[in-house]
C-alpha cells in the first residue's frame, strides 16, 4: 500500500467517524465549508509543495499574505485606487516578497530557513508599520465578496481558484521536466548544478510562486472575511507545512507529490471540521493533528523499512 | 483485491453517514443549544464569565457549548461561528473581538433563522438581535463618583488617571463623570486629569508628580486597569496616609494593594452575572419573550433586567473591595 492510498484511507475513516459522531457533517453545505475555511492555506501549502521538494522551506508565506492584504486595503481605501488597481498592486507585493526570497535563496545561496525566517519577521512587521497594527480595512464591495463569500450552486468560488492553483503545480511537478529538475536538486543540488540544470533559477522560481500564491490567498482571505488587517494570515505557514509534510513530502526534499498535500490538507481540514461539529473543544484539534501527523509518517517510516528489508 | 477494498470501504462510509442523517438533523431531544463564544479561551475573565454561563445553563436545562479561540489567529472566531452555522444551534452568542470581520458571518447566521447575541463586547448592530451590555459610561461614572465622594465625605479635590487622552472609552466616561458630578456632587472638584498610556509605570510617574502638584488631593482615580496599581503603588511609596485611591481595574492587579487598603476599591462588572445574564436572554430570545418593544427581562437570581432598545443592560457595576476580592481571580 502507498503512503497516498494509506492516507486516503486515513480520510475516509475521519469522515465516517465524523459523519457517526457530528451534527451535519456529511452535508454538501458543510463540504463547502471546509473547502471555505482551508483554501489559503490550500493555496500556501500547494505553493510550499514544490519550495520543499527541492529541500527548501518557505516559513514567509503567512506573513506575506497579511502584507498583500494590507497593501490591497491601504492602496485601495487610502489612496483611492480602483479595486482592479489595489488587487493588482497586492498581486505585485506578493510577486515583490517571493522575489526577495528567490534572490537572497538562489543568488546569495543563504539557507532558505534563515531566509524565510528573517522575512517572516520582515513582511509582518511591514504590514504592521504601515497599518500602525490597528487600522482595519473593510466594507469591501460585493463584487469582491464574492470571491470568499460566493458560491455557485453548492460550490464555492474558492474551489475554483485552489483548483486551478492544484492543477498548475500538479503539471508543474508531475508532468514537466522543472519537476524532475525540482526533485533531483531535491536528492542533490550540487550534483544537479554538475548535471548542467539550471539549479538557481529553478529555485528561484519556486519562491517566486510562493509568493505570488500568498497574494492570491490574501485576496481569497480579505473576501472571506470582509476585511483586511496587518494580522491576516497568522499562523498560516505552520498549517501549510504540516498540510505538505503529512502529504508525503519528505522534508528533507527529494520526494513529494501535489495530490499527497491535497489529501494532507484534506485530512486536516475534515479534523478540525469534524471535531467542531462534534461539539468536541478547539483545543484537541492541536492534539489531534499531532496524532495524526505523528501516526501517518511514524507509519510510513515502518512500512519503507520492511521494504527495505 | 486492493481496489475491491477501497469500494467496500467506500461503500461503508456513505452508508454510515446516510443512517445519521436519518438519524441526525435537528437538536431537539433536550432543549435549547446555545453556542457561546468568548474572545479568547485562556483569559481568567472568560473563565470567570463562563462559570455564570454554566450556571444558568443548567437552570434553564439548556445545552451550552463553549468555544473559541486559543490563538491569535483572527480567522478563528469565523469559523467557529461558521461550524456552528452548519451544525444547526438556535442561539450564538458573540464576545467580538473583530467587529468588521465577524460580523458578516454573524448576518449569515441570522440569515438561516440562528438568534445572535453579542455580549461584552458588540457586533455592528444589524450583525446582531441584541447586545448583552455590562456597563453603561453613565453606570461607571456613578459608581466611581460615589466611592470618591464616600472617600472625601461628600467635599473635597479628586484627580484622574485617565488612559490616553485621546482615547474613546475613558473620555466618554470623563464626559459621564463630569456630569454627575454637575448634577449629584457639586462639591467635589476634579482637579487634574492624567495620562498612563496604559502603561503601569507611567501611572505611577505621573501619580507621583500629581501628588506632588495637587498637595490638597485626597482622592486619585485611576480610570485605565493598569493605571489602578501604578497609582496605587505611588501612593504607597509616598507614605501619604490621608490618600486613598479608587479606579476601574481588574481583581488581580487590585488585590495586593486593596488588602494594603491603600486602594479603597476597584470597579468592574461581575463577570458571573455577565455569563448568566447572556445565557437567560439567549434562552428569552430563542423563546420569543425577548423581543423589540420588551423593557424588561426576568433573568433567574439577578431579577428583572433593563432593556435599553437592543441592549440589556447588566445593571450598576460591581466594586472590589477588601472584603470580596478574593472572590475573584482575573
Amino acid at each position: 500500500m502507498t503512503y497516498e492510498r494509506g492516507l486516503a484511507l486515513c480520510l475516509l475513516l475521519e469522515i465516517a467517524l465524523f459523519s457517526a459522531i457530528g451534527w451535519n457533517f456529511f452535508t454538501a453545505g458543510n463540504a463547502g465549508e471546509i473547502v471555505r475555511a482551508s483554501a489559503e492555506v490550500g493555496l500556501l501549502a500547494l505553493a510550499l509543495t514544490p519550495v520543499i521538494i527541492t529541500g527548501g522551506i518557505d516559513l514567509s508565506v503567512g506573513s506575506l499574505l497579511g502584507l498583500c492584504a494590507v497593501v490591497l486595503g491601504v492602496t485601495w481605501r487610502e489612496a483611492g485606487w480602483p479595486l482592479p488597481a489595489a488587487v493588482a498592486a497586492a498581486i505585485t507585493a506578493g510577486i515583490a516578497g517571493g522575489g526577495l526570497n528567490a534572490l537572497l535563496v538562489a543568488r546569495l545561496g543563504i539557507p532558505p530557513l534563515i531566509v524565510t525566517l528573517g522575512t517572516y519577521s520582515l513582511f509582518r512587521g511591514l504590514a504592521e508599520g504601515i497599518t500602525a497594527g490597528v487600522k482595519n480595512y473593510s466594507d469591501f464591495p460585493a463584487s469582491f465578496l464574492v470571491l470568499g463569500q460566493g458560491a455557485i450552486g453548492p460550490v464555492p468560488s474558492q474551489l475554483f481558484v485552489v483548483g486551478a492553483g492544484a492543477l498548475g503545480f500538479w503539471l508543474l511537478v508531475h508532468r514537466m521536466a522543472a519537476g524532475r529538475a525540482l526533485r533531483a536538486i531535491g536528492f542533490s543540488p550540487e550534483g544537479s548544478r554538475y548535471a548542467g540544470l539550471a539549479v538557481g533559477r529553478r529555485l528561484g522560481a519556486v519562491y517566486l510562486l510562493s509568493g505570488l500564491c500568498a497574494a492570491v490567498a490574501s485576496l481569497l482571505y480579505v473576501a472571506r472575511l470582509g476585511q483586511a488587517k496587518a494580522d491576516a494570515g497568522t499562523g498560516f505557514e505552520l498549517m501549510a507545512v504540516t498540510a505538505v509534510v503529512l502529504g508525503g513530502t519528505s522534508i528533507f526534499g527529494g520526494r513529494g507529490s501535489v495530490g499527497g498535500t491535497l489529501l494532507g490538507l484534506a485530512a486536516l481540514a475534515v479534523l478540525q471540521n469534524g471535531l467542531r461539529l462534534a461539539d468536541l473543544p478547539a483545543e484537541l484539534a492541536g492534539v489531534a493533528t499531532a496524532a495524526l501527523l505523528l501516526a501517518a509518517l511514524g507509519a510510513n517510516r515502518v512500512l519503507e523499512g520492511r521494504n527495505r528489508a | 483485491m486492493n481496489r475491491l477494498r477501497g469500494w467496500a470501504m467506500l461503500a461503508l462510509v456513505v452508508g454510515s453517514a446516510a443512517c445519521r442523517g436519518g438519524a441526525g438533523g435537528g437538536g431537539g431531544e433536550q432543549g435549547l443549544t446555545v453556542a457561546m463564544m468568548p474572545k479568547n479561551k485562556g483569559n481568567p475573565y472568560f473563565a470567570s464569565c463562563r462559570t455564570g454561563a454554566d450556571e444558568a445553563a443548567k437552570e434553564l436545562n439548556i445545552r451550552l457549548l463553549w468555544d473559541g479561540p486559543t490563538e491569535t489567529d483572527p480567522a478563528k472566531q469565523n469559523e467557529v461561528v461558521d461550524a456552528w452555522i452548519t451544525r444547526g444551534v438556535d442561539v450564538i452568542a458573540v464576545s467580538v473581538e473583530n467587529k468588521e470581520a465577524i460580523s458578516t458571518v454573524l448576518r449569515k447566521a441570522r440569515g438561516r433563522g440562528i438568534k445572535v447575541i453579542a455580549w461584552d463586547a458588540d457586533a455592528e448592530p444589524d450583525a446582531r438581535d441584541y447586545f448583552v451590555n455590562q456597563a453603561t459610561p453613565r453606570g461607571i461614572a456613578e459608581t466611581l463618583v460615589s466611592h470618591a465622594a464616600r472617600l472625601l465625605g461628600g467635599k473635597g479635590e479628586f484627580a484622574v488617571i485617565t488612559a490616553s487622552l485621546t482615547a474613546a472609552n475613558q473620555n466618554e466616561w470623563l464626559r459621564q463623570i463630569r456630569a454627575v458630578l454637575a448634577e449629584k456632587h457639586p462639591d467635589l472638584k476634579l482637579v487634574d486629569v492624567r495620562p498612563s498610556d496604559d502603561d503601569r509605570r507611567r501611572a505611577f510617574e505621573e501619580t507621583q508628580t500629581l501628588l506632588k502638584v495637587h498637595p490638597q488631593v485626597k482622592v486619585i482615580m485611576a480610570i485605565a486597569s493598569p493605571a489602578v496599581p501604578g497609582a496605587a503603588e505611588a501612593v504607597k511609596q509616598s507614605g501619604r496616609t490621608d490618600v486613598r485611591v479608587t479606579g476601574l481595574g481588574l481583581p488581580n492587579d487590585a488585590r495586593p494593594y486593596l488588602k494594603d487598603g491603600v486602594l479603597d476599591s476597584a470597579v468592574l462588572w461581575n463577570t458571573k452575572d455577565l455569563g448568566y445574564l447572556t445565557v437567560h436572554a439567549a434562552h428569552a430570545l430563542a423563546k420569543g419573550t425577548l423581543k423589540p418593544g420588551v423593557t424588561s427581562l426576568a433573568a433567574g437570581r439577578l431579577g428583572n433586567v433593563k432593556i435599553e432598545g437592543d441592549q440589556v443592560i447588566l445593571g450598576t457595576p460591581f466594586t472590589f473591595t477588601k472584603e470580596n476580592v478574593d472572590q475573584f481571580n482575573f
